[in-house]
């Protein structure tokens, strides 16, 4: 075991000791802490997982794969996930995402190689009145244009690398 | 206050209590606090007015309050003045100061008030958009504050719950029996005979469910209610574990809402502080506690037996039921699933009695329902209108039309799996059956406006790209048939399609409707089938002239520059992502047809209006 | 306990409870379907199996998969019928995406008077000619191993390893999912000495008299050894542990 992976496993245990019960039924809700842990599901958090409650890794795999919410592979530092709900959907989503893909070269479920930005469609947030809505890491904005989605995304990167 | 209510007259004390301790005259500065008006800068709102009363002195007549969602989005942000029921719209931070030196003298603030064609409004009741609603299930939200149960119980909450212990189970059964509640979750089954059916099934554990995986894109009543009144959702669930003598239950709350979450945790919290979830609620014998349970991001989840699926812990594959959840559920035990909506109607028709409920709505379908009324129309946000009110109303009354002068084309109910009703039904009642009579379906209430610029074949093949990557996978005919029904829909919008693809689409469509397990397949077929049925005249355009009416298709359409508008601004050649836009400063700009991808953004930038598409 | 339903008019009896479709092929009915095994739970993904009954005291008639539909008294079942061809027919075209050379599928197809795909396939599927139903999973599942995974959901559903990974980690090597597979679509290459299977290379076992490979020995160390075999006996292939056996148990003097 590498080191990383041992550390991901120490993480990974002190989640799982707020599941004591160790209900096969809690597991949705372990991948949800596990995932705001460490902003993804590594292999080895899945492993400890499958061993605290009793299945199989199969299992668990195949159970974090199911739901869309779940990533199994990192992530980028920053989160464009825009709302393709049908409300956002006839006021112009879709070139939404067209215009990110122009701008990064990656679409809908996406991370760029040096894991500064993942893209993300979301079915709906409970915003249908501000549509097409973007999330900017997590923080919305209505009324989006490709336009202004271009100038927003540049603002979110150009901090990162001030920072 | 976090002490526990012991019985029946504890609630009734601290409710007397809280009651005293607040001045009804005392103007409060609700603001919403709602989705919508938080993505505007509500919290923001909040803060300011809050530190311009303190500032201004004014404390002790004025309350800032950040509330539920007062449902008009459009307006957003929002803060309502009481008890008056004053509305401001479009409230920014630099409007604080003026709110509320206003408001301490006794004045409102015009400028923000909303017109209508009379002039201002000044109260809710005369703002068209609330004109012809009957806010049962959201009234409240936009009084209280939704992180404090006092508040609720201020207002009367807890005393349905009080009733019910009183009048005993079989009398709350029969009352839920006899208000012909139906489920509002979609499938409008009658809520009293489920229930019925989980009180009589044997077994010593049984699991109240609420569904609250509210999945239909463009839908968020549910959020508002779980955001905005949680409490009204716990009570309805402590009713209906004592009729129905569960002693567990679980809230499937949608990841996507980390506010609903976060609320609905925090009044589990509450109420368990206050004795009114546990042990032995408010002294009596009924004992009931509940979880939350995250979805994972899976509409299908919404399915019932997908979603005992994903409450035990496995993949979220719907299975054949051959019995009844409420004999065998949730690991085998008797359960009983309702809606959140459906949960928030228990306690008025508890306290109100079945009767006054019956009165409201149509003799099938009775009582109110949420709409989340979104799309291409003027006001936009959350409608509750009496069951059997008519789709006119709701899109022409208190949505107010179609923006921008464009024509009326569709309203899109019963989310992906709905259908499309054309303008011709504007005047249909809508109510469970009479949705289902015309193609469509209620669904969770959401409805969708488009106006003569929405192409149908795009919105089919929107709502089947859509339910292709929810399927959970298993029934052949469902992940395939979805993806291959999209994939002929695509073949129509690009211009590929041609007599013979409607022919096997409608083949298709009735394999997957009719040798689906589950209703994502049964009905995801809807959008193809209902939009083929009122807009048969726009499939035909695409196959026949090769045309899209509405423009949206891209392999159909072209855009170019009209002359006589083009003033030669350079706003468009600037923004062109391809470059394609030519033309000098003051002179006719054009567009390079082989090199344009159709992007839309010189539409968007022109300020002439100068940019054609057909 | 057993129980009388009609299939396709004729009375037959079945165990209550039991797969229908099990029931109908018993009875000699010709139901297509691919993706069940009686030696596992249904999970009615092939859509093939569809027939339509009707239950006692109902006056309608439904459609159903009769692979996880129960045995019960008084069922009137009827398995082929103009509007069942149809159906099945369209699930058949839809499985071709799958796989679309599977002798398997055409030979349906025939029967069903599909002679053209009419879909185009899918060509980026990770298990090519997978058809996703899953009963790899569910035998080694059964099995105890638990070696494999259903990824994925919607048509980017998969099965296989874990973990995005080359190789099946738990697998043992025993071949109960080629043997499940409808299409044989799981590659497994056996040397003299190795099996490859699920990106794993596997020591095989050899019978301790003829030489031939009995299973892999990760397999072995799994399973017991089986009732009625003593402990030399263990390591023989079938064809020799019969000999030897028979050998053991004949009557002296013989």
């Amino acid at each position: 075991m590498s080191d990383t992976e041992a550390i991901d496993t120490i993480r990974a245990a002190a989640v799982l000791a707020r599941y004591p019960r160790r209900d096969p039924g809690d597991l949705v809700n372990i991948l949800h802490d596990l995932q705001a842990e460490f902003r993804y599901l590594p292999e080895e958090a899945l492993r400890e997982t499958a061993s605290h409650l009793g299945l199989a890794p199969t299992q668990v795999y195949g159970v974090a794969t199911f739901y869309h919410g779940f990533h199994t592979a990192p992530r980028g530092e920053h989160t464009c996930t825009v709302c393709v709900g049908t409300a956002c959907h006839v006021r112009g989503a879709a070139r939404l995402l067209e215009q990110v893909e122009r701008d990064t070269g990656i679409g809908a479920g996406g991370t760029t190689p040096d894991l500064s930005l993942s893209v993300e469609e979301v079915g709906c947030v409970g915003a249908c009145a501000l549509g097409p809505l973007v999330l900017m890491d997590g923080e919305y904005h209505g009324d989006m244009t490709p336009e202004r989605l271009s100038r927003l995304m540049k603002k979110a990167l150009a901090a990162e690398e001030g920072s | 206050m976090s002490t526990r209510l012991a019985d029946a007259p504890a609630l009734a004390r601290r409710r007397a209590a809280l009651a005293g301790s607040r001045d009804p005259e005392r103007k409060v500065l609700a603001v919403c606090a709602g989705t919508g008006c938080r993505a505007q800068g509500a919290l923001q709102v909040v803060d300011a007015l809050r530190a311009e009363v303190l500032a201004h002195g004014a404390a002790e007549e004025i309350e800032v309050r950040a509330t539920g969602c007062l449902g008009f989005c459009q307006a957003s942000p929002l803060v309502m003045l009481l008890p008056d029921g004053v509305v401001f719209q479009h409230v920014g931070v630099d409007d604080a100061a003026e709110i509320v030196h206003s408001t301490a003298r006794g004045d409102l603030v015009d400028r923000l008030l909303c017109i209508d064609a009379d002039g201002a409004c000044n109260t809710e009741r005369e703002i068209p958009f609330y004109r012809g609603q009957q806010r049962l299930l959201l009234g409240a939200s936009g009084l209280l504050d939704p992180t404090s149960i006092d508040d609720y119980i201020a207002l009367g909450g807890y005393a349905a719950l009080v009733r019910a212990l009183e009048i005993g189970p079989e009398a709350v059964l029969d009352e839920v029996k006899r208000s012909g509640l139906r489920g509002r979750g979609g499938a409008g089954f009658p809520t009293g005979r489920k229930w019925e059916a989980c009180r009589k099934a044997e077994g010593d554990l049984k699991y109240v469910v609420c569904n609250a995986d509210e999945g239909d894109p463009g839908a968020f009543m549910d959020d508002a209610l779980l955001e905005g009144n949680p409490h009204s959702v716990l009570e309805g669930m402590i009713i209906g574990a004592y009729a129905m003598g569960a002693r567990e239950g679980h809230v499937y709350v949608r990841q996507e809402y980390p506010v609903a979450v976060e609320r609905i945790t925090r009044a589990i919290e509450q109420a368990r502080e206050a004795g009114l979830l546990g042990a032995r609620i408010l002294g009596s014998d009924h004992s009931f506690d509940l979880q939350i349970s995250r979805g994972g991001g899976a509409f299908v989840c919404g399915e019932a037996s997908a979603m005992m699926a994903s409450l035990e812990g496995r993949r979220g594959v719907p299975c054949r039921r051959l019995i009844h959840l409420s004999e065998r559920g949730l690991w085998g035990r008797p359960t009983n699933l309702n809606n959140v909506e459906t949960w928030a109607n228990v306690p008025q028709i508890i306290l109100n009695g079945a009767d006054w409920f019956r009165a409201i709505g149509t003799e099938g379908s009775t009582g109110t329902k949420i709409f989340s009324l979104v799309g291409k129309v003027i006001n936009t946000g959350l409608v509750e209108v009496p069951m059997g009110t008519t789709l006119r109303d709701i899109v022409f009354g208190a949505g107010g039309g179609i923006p921008a002068g464009k024509r009326f084309k569709a309203v899109q109910t019963g989310g992906p799996s709905g259908g499309c009703l054309p303008a011709s039904k504007l005047d249909v009642p809508v109510d469970f059956d009479t949705l289902v009579d015309e193609g469509s379906m209620m669904g969770s209430g959401g409805m969708i406006v488009m106006d003569e610029d929405t192409c149908m074949i795009d919105v089919a093949k929107y709502f089947l790209r859509f339910l292709a990557a929810e399927s959970c996978g298993n029934c052949t005919s469902c992940r395939e048939g979805l993806a291959c029904l999209h994939d002929l829909l695509e073949d129509i919008s690009e211009g590929r399609g041609t007599h013979e693809t409607i022919i096997l689409i409608e083949k298709l469509a009735d394999t997957v409707e009719s040798t689906s397990l589950c209703a994502l397949g049964t009905s995801g077929v809807n959008p193809v089938l209902s939009t083929l049925r009122y807009f048969r005249d726009e499939y035909a355009a695409h196959v026949n002239e090769k045309r899209c009416p509405a423009g949206v298709c891209k392999a159909l359409i072209t855009f170019s520059i009209i002359e006589e508008r083009c003033t030669g601004c350079r706003a468009c050649a600037l923004k062109c992502p391809q470059e394609c836009i030519s033309g000098e400063k003051k002179q006719l700009h054009t567009i390079d047809p082989e090199l344009c991808i159709k992007c839309g953004i010189c539409r968007d930038v022109c300020r002439f209006d100068a940019v054609l598409v057909q | 306990m057993d129980v009388e339903l009609i299939i396709d008019g004729e009375p037959v009896v079945a165990p209550e409870g039991s797969s229908l479709l099990t029931a109908a092929r018993a009875a000699g009915r010709n139901v297509p379907g691919l993706c069940h095994h009686d030696a596992v739970p249904a999970n009615a993904s092939c859509r093939l199996c569809q027939v339509e009954i009707r239950r006692p005291g109902r006056d309608w008639t439904q459609l159903t998969t009769s692979c996880d539909y129960p045995v019960s008294a008084g069922l009137t079942v009827v398995t082929d019928s103009p509007r069942i061809r149809e159906l099945r027919a369209m699930n058949l075209r839809l499985l071709l995406r799958r796989a679309p050379e599977a002798p398997v599928l055409w030979a349906i197809a025939e029967r069903l008077g599909v002679t053209e795909p009419l879909f185009a396939p899918v060509t980026d599927a990770p298990l090519p000619d997978c058809i996703l139903c899953e009963l790899c999973v569910r035998v080694c599942s059964a099995a105890g191993y638990d070696a494999l995974a259903v990824s994925g959901r919607g048509s980017g559903k998969y099965v296989g390893p874990a973990f995005g990974r080359a190789a099946a980690e738990d697998c043992v090597g025993c071949a109960s999912c080629v043997e499940a597979c409808p299409t044989s679509c799981i590659a497994m290459e056996d040397t003299a000495t190795t099996r490859r299977i699920w990106g794993r290379t596997l020591d095989l076992l050899t019978c301790e008299r003829c030489g031939r490979a009995i299973t892999t020995k990760a397999h072995r160390e799994t399973i017991d050894p089986g009732i009625g075999h003593k402990e030399d006996e263990r390591d023989l292939c079938d064809a020799c542990k019969k000999r030897v056996v028979s050998k053991r148990l004949a009557p002296p003097g013989r």
